[in-house]
C-alpha cells in the first residue's frame, strides 16, 4: 500500500494534476511488486463499494447476479487503473467513493421499480446517471483549481475514481 | 471461470447482501471488510473446490445468510458509530455457529459431540 503523504495539500477525493505526477512518481506502477498489492487493494475497494450498495438498496429490493458481475468488472478496471496512475488514495478518497457508490445504488433503486430486482438494465441506467454526476462534478472542480474544464485530462484527474 | 476467479463475484455479491442488512445508520471500518474478505474466501473456495461452483443454485440461501451477517453485526454494534472488528468477529461467530448446526441436522457435517 501506498503510505506516502502528498507534498502538495489537496481537496478530499480530489487529485491534481500535480498531485498525479507526484504520486506517479512514488508509486513507481510498474513494479510487479506494487501491481500485485494494488491488484489486492482493489479487491478491498470493491468489496466496500458493493457493501456501501447494499446498504443505500437496504431491504427494499434484491440484485441480479449479472448486474453484480457488471458491476465489478466495469468499476474494478477503472478503478485499477486510477490506482495505477495515482497510487493507492481509498483511505483518503473512501468518504467520497462509497457515498457515490450509495449514489448508483439509490438510482438503481428508482430504474428497477416495478421489477422484481435491480436487473442489469436498472444498473447500466443508474451507472450512466452517477458518472454523468462525476463528471460534471469534476468538471466544476477543474474550474475551481484553475485547470481548464474543457481539457479531458484535467477533468479526467479531478473525478478520477469513476471516470478514469 | 475458475473458482477462483469465480470467488470474488460472488464475495462482492455477497458483501451487498450484508450491507443491505445494515443499512445507513452505521459505517463500517476498514479493516473489518479486509477481515471478511480472508475469512469468508478461504471458506468458500473450500467449499467450491470440494462441492464444485454451484453459486446460482446456492444464491439465494447464501445472500440470505450474508443479510444475517449484517444484522448481527448491527446489533452486536449497538452504540458504536460503526462496525469494528471486535463487533464483526461476534457477527460471525453467531452466523458460523447458525450454519454449523444446520449443516449437523441435514447430515452435510458429522455432529460434533460434546459441544451445546
Amino acid at each position: 500500500m501506498n503510505t506516502q503523504e502528498p507534498r502538495i495539500s489537496i481537496h478530499t477525493g480530489i487529485a491534481t494534476r500535480s498531485d498525479a505526477t507526484v504520486t506517479s512518481a512514488l508509486v513507481d506502477s510498474t513494479s510487479p511488486v506494487n501491481a500485485l498489492e494494488l491488484e489486492r487493494q482493489v479487491d478491498y475497494i470493491m468489496d466496500e463499494c458493493l457493501f456501501a450498495l447494499g446498504q443505500a438498496v437496504g431491504m427494499r429490493t434484491t440484485i441480479d447476479y449479472d448486474a453484480v458481475v457488471w458491476i465489478r468488472d466495469n468499476y474494478r478496471a477503472k478503478f485499477l487503473s486510477a490506482m495505477k496512475a495515482f497510487g493507492d488514495r481509498w483511505q483518503r478518497d473512501r468518504s467520497n467513493v462509497t457515498s457515490v457508490a450509495m449514489m448508483l445504488g439509490e438510482r438503481a433503486v428508482r430504474y428497477s421499480e416495478g421489477k422484481p430486482s435491480i436487473d442489469l438494465d436498472s444498473v447500466l441506467k443508474a451507472a450512466a446517471d452517477v458518472e454523468r454526476h462525476c463528471e460534471l462534478h469534476a468538471r466544476r472542480t477543474a474550474r475551481k483549481m484553475g485547470l481548464n474544464p474543457s481539457d479531458a485530462a484535467a477533468t479526467r484527474i479531478a473525478g478520477y475514481w469513476c471516470n478514469f | 471461470m475458475t473458482p477462483a476467479q469465480e470467488v470474488d463475484y460472488i464475495l462482492n455479491d455477497c458483501f451487498f447482501a450484508v450491507g443491505q442488512a445494515v443499512g445507513t445508520e452505521k459505517s463500517i471500518d476498514f479493516n473489518v471488510i479486509q477481515w471478511w474478505r480472508a475469512r469468508y474466501r478461504a471458506f468458500f473456495l473450500h467449499a467450491m473446490t470440494v462441492n464444485g461452483n454451484s453459486w446460482l443454485k446456492d444464491r439465494k440461501r447464501v445472500t440470505a445468510v450474508g443479510r444475517f451477517l449484517g444484522q448481527r453485526a448491527l446489533f452486536h454494534a449497538a452504540e458504536r458509530p460503526s462496525i469494528d472488528l471486535q463487533t464483526a468477529a461476534l457477527a460471525s461467530h453467531d452466523v458460523e455457529t447458525g450454519c454449523r448446526m444446520s449443516a449437523e441436522r441435514d447430515g452435510v457435517a458429522p455432529q460434533r459431540l460434546g459441544e451445546q
